[in-house]
């Protein structure tokens, strides 16, 4: 009996009395894949989608614009920093749409609160726990799942409904009877047993396909963010495999030495883009309904700092990615650089609520209804999706 | 429920098989820990600053003469500091007869905390930052503490104050001249300070307080090893960097001049009434309760005003809150607590290199957060179903090598408080299992998880 078998047979089986709401994984095959990639730190949205058509910008930024031969044109105002140059593939294939002067609802500087804010969908740091992609699934109801592919639960993702994660680790072989054993002592722990139980139906996904549960990671690749996004397309694709997996990558708090091209924000980039690119292709055929959506809890300061950074700041850019975006395109209702248009006179002025992205994207991959919607961003009723994001 | 294992489970570092019996009076063993001084670490060939600030340099001339293998070579040095540090630091858990206090200081060294993931320059400091910052004012002053860390050079270098200079100071204007490039505020620190130091992100400053205080911290920085020169690379505050004239920070003025602004400015965060609260809602946090109840936050914020921030009597008021004893009340155990926590049951009186690895792949590294609010210290933060397994693989490699011969696995019901009719004290006597085995289910399964 192989470990699924085990935990099926002793939940939906004989032991009716310890049943309890286990991770289900979709018995059909359900349309319709997520990925929300967190950005934990702030990236400068002004140094990845670069207003260099802005007649403010070259002044603002002063030492650290960039010129218009350096950025991947989009159009006539944004172009993409050179790490992200590879994206342009995404946008060649129709398949990228990016964002600007994008604010969550709740006006902070704070890393805490901005990812609180950002990871439960509400328009304050405080209230509800749960995340806004535990809600989703609660909204959807059984027959999807979540994945954390993260060290850790982030809080995006956390919640009642029960969600898997995974990390490249491996501490140790175990026998199937300690596990049996262990799952005996978990079922008698109301708020541990569905955790556990998730991990062991992730052990059994993890050996269907084949997976080296360390990914390669601690070889010590030169790009960190590769072997986690291949690790989600893994899990991703399969068909009975999860639908939503949530990501994060920290590092991206730059207040000192930011640098240009090549520089270490620059680099970060790269190795998102490449990663990205990496995960399309590891995807494969499920990549048709795959939608990617890359978000940060706060923009930087408009200006440089005094140490060649940039310190917290208010809105900033957003990439959502999958062939299911309607056509590539530039989305922002651009408020420009002057000195008048910078919000309290420093930052870039938000135009876009991140919940109406992160609505209209939803709304577009699952078929939400509005209603539904307005559950999963609790008091967001009169936030309305971006409207011709998704096809 | 079993006071003696409340005692050195939930405010300590976990039973030694054995060691509840022994405890007539745990409120009494709680309180005799609290002895100040009693939490220094140090001597016995622990890294110096000299040697840190000596690592550095080394690094920085190997990077300056682009030399491959010198770089790699004077990075190693930097990560055997750290990892000398970190096995000082951990053994002192483990071993230690006063659990409660080195509770203590890991809470307020997370608190206050630095990280070597941050910073190349934090790695070879983290440990002594500890050390030198935290541990002799762990039963201090509040402000005592936080004065020192605005002055350690760990500190400094990891939320960038030592390159934060006035706009308009003497050495902002020269090097604007001589080289070209304009350089000024970096207000990293001074935001850090206020939102997680001290104020709490709902104490009620601006975007306007934020900037004052950086400008009042300018000038604090870190004095460089060079070759030949004084040792170390300690704290100075540089005249000609500090922002002149009058700020306002919450209202209030600071014109003294120099770097008797930032003391004066530090004092009085650390005095105001939103970092008592602050604090004690986080002190009830990680003693009592994920959400504690609000008499224990109400009670702890009422002692650090009327102390003045007395750190000693903040703690003992730990110990004597009904809230901290109340068995409704658990917090899960931390990566660290847990694995410090195995180590004590098993006997272990010391630790050795593996276990520092063992920290990283449980995701809590010794100083490695990976943003200046520190490790997180919620159940959900630590409870999912990835690190559960990963505990339960971890706790049966441990087993493999701790279980054999000197442990009688039965005995290991004694460092948990379980309930009469726990199936683990069926699966710990149960000879058809391997020892082994049993030990890693003690560990293992979710009873000792909790504390």
């Amino acid at each position: 009996m192989d470990r699924r078998d085990f935990v099926r047979g002793m939940c939906l089986g004989g032991l009716a009395t310890f049943a309890a709401p286990l991770v289900t994984f979709a018995r059909v095959p359900a349309r319709g894949r997520l990925v929300f990639v967190l950005l934990r730190g702030g990236f400068d949205g002004m140094a990845a989608l670069i207003p260099v058509g802005d007649p403010a910008y070259a002044g603002l930024r002063g030492p650290m614009a960039y010129g218009g031969g350096d950025v991947t044109a989009l159009d006539a105002t944004f172009g993409l920093a050179p790490g992200l140059a590879p994206l342009k593939d995404f946008w060649d294939a129709g398949e990228l749409v990016a964002v600007h002067a994008l604010a969550i609802p709740y006006r902070t500087r704070s890393h805490f609160d901005g990812q609180a804010v950002l990871e439960t969908g509400l328009d304050k740091p405080t209230g509800a726990s749960d995340g806004w992609l535990n809600r989703l699934l609660q909204v959807m109801g059984g027959d999807r799942s979540g994945i954390a592919v993260a060290a850790g639960m982030p809080r995006s993702l956390a919640g009642p409904h029960p969600v898997l994660s995974w990390s490249p680790t491996e501490l140790g072989t175990v026998e199937e009877a300690y596990v049996e054993r262990l799952h005996v002592l978990y079922r008698r722990d109301a708020l541990l047993q569905d955790r556990f139980e998730a991990a062991l139906q992730l052990q059994d996904l993890q050996k269907e396909e084949g997976m080296d549960p360390t990914m390669g990671v601690r070889a010590g690749g030169r790009n960190r963010m590769a072997p986690v996004l291949e690790a989600t397309a893994r899990f991703l694709r399969d068909p009975l495999g999860p639908n939503i997996a949530a990501v994060e990558f920290s590092g991206w708090d730059t207040h000192a030495n930011q640098g240009m091209a090549g520089g270490a924000l620059d680099r970060l980039l790269g190795q998102l883009a490449e990663a990205l690119g990496g995960f399309k292709a590891d995807m494969g055929g499920a990549w048709g309904d795959t939608t990617v959506v890359v978000m940060t809890e706060f923009g930087r300061t408009a200006r440089p700092n005094g140490t060649g950074g940039t310190d917290h700041g208010t809105a900033g850019a957003g990439f959502v990615l999958g062939p299911g975006v309607a056509g590539s395109a530039v989305l922002s209702d651009w408020p420009g650089l002057g000195q008048r248009d910078l919000y309290e006179g420093r930052d870039l002025r938000p135009t876009l609520d991140t919940r109406a992205l992160l609505k209209g994207v939803t709304s577009g991959v699952f078929d939400l209804t509005p209603a539904q919607a307005a559950r999963i961003f609790p008091g967001s009723e009169s936030v309305r999706p971006v409207a011709g994001l998704m096809r | 429920m079993n006071p003696a294992l409340r005692a050195l489970n939930h405010f300590g570092l976990g039973a030694r098989v054995g060691e509840a019996r022994r405890l007539d009076d745990p409120r009494a063993w709680l309180r005799a820990q609290l002895r100040p001084g009693s939490a220094l670490l140090e001597g016995g060939g622990l890294p110096t600053l000299d040697e840190a600030g000596e690592a550095m340099r080394r690094v920085r001339e190997a990077q300056t003469a682009a030399d491959r293998p010198s770089v790699q070579a004077a990075r190693r040095a930097l990560q055997q500091i750290r990892q000398r540090e970190g096995i000082a630091a951990l053994t002192r858990r483990v071993a230690t007869e006063a659990p409660f206090l080195e509770r203590l200081v890991a809470f307020w060294s997370d608190h206050l905390c630095v990280s070597v993931a941050a910073k190349q320059p934090v790695i070879p400091l983290a440990g002594l930052y500890e050390r030198e910052v935290i541990r002799p004012h762990v039963l201090g002053l509040f402000a005592d503490m936080v004065l020192a860390s605005a002055r350690h050079p760990a500190m400094l270098y990891y939320l960038d104050n030592f390159q934060s200079i006035g706009p308009e100071s003497a050495g902002a204007r020269a090097q604007a001249r001589r080289r070209g490039r304009e350089r000024g505020l970096n207000e990293n620190y001074a935001r850090e300070l206020l939102e997680l130091h001290t104020l709490g992100v709902d104490g009620g400053y601006t975007q306007q307080d934020v900037i004052a205080l950086a400008k009042i911290l300018t000038g604090w920085t870190v004095q460089r090893q060079v070759r030949g020169g004084p040792g170390g690379e300690g704290y100075a505050f540089r005249p000609a960097l500090h922002e002149p004239g009058p700020k306002t920070l919450l209202g209030r003025t600071y014109d003294q001049g120099g770097a008797k602004e930032g003391e004066a400015a530090i004092r009085d965060l650390c005095a105001h009434p939103a970092t008592a609260r602050f604090l004690a809602r986080k002190l009830a946090g990680h003693f009592v309760a994920d959400d504690p109840p609000e008499s224990a936050v109400e009670r702890l914020a009422g002692v650090y005003r009327e102390s003045g921030g007395d750190l000693r009597v903040v703690s003992e008021t730990l110990v004597d809150l009904d809230e901290t004893w109340d068995p409704a009340n658990r917090k899960l155990r931390t990566p660290q607590d847990w694995v410090v926590g195995v180590l004590r049951a098993v006997g272990a009186r010391e630790v050795g290199p593996p276990v520092v690895q063992v920290l990283q792949a449980l995701r809590h590294p010794l100083w490695a957060p990976a943003a200046p609010r520190g490790y997180g210290d919620l159940v959900r933060e630590w409870a999912d179903p990835d690190s559960l397994m990963n505990r339960a693989e971890l706790a049966r490699t441990m087993a493999r090598r701790v279980g054999r011969g000197a442990l009688d696995p039965a005995r290991l019901e004694e460092v948990v408080d379980l309930p009469p009719d726990d199936p683990l004290r069926g699966f710990l006597a149960d000879e058809s299992i391997a020892t082994d085995e049993r030990v890693a289910l003690a560990f293992g399964g979710p009873a000792f998880q909790w504390r």
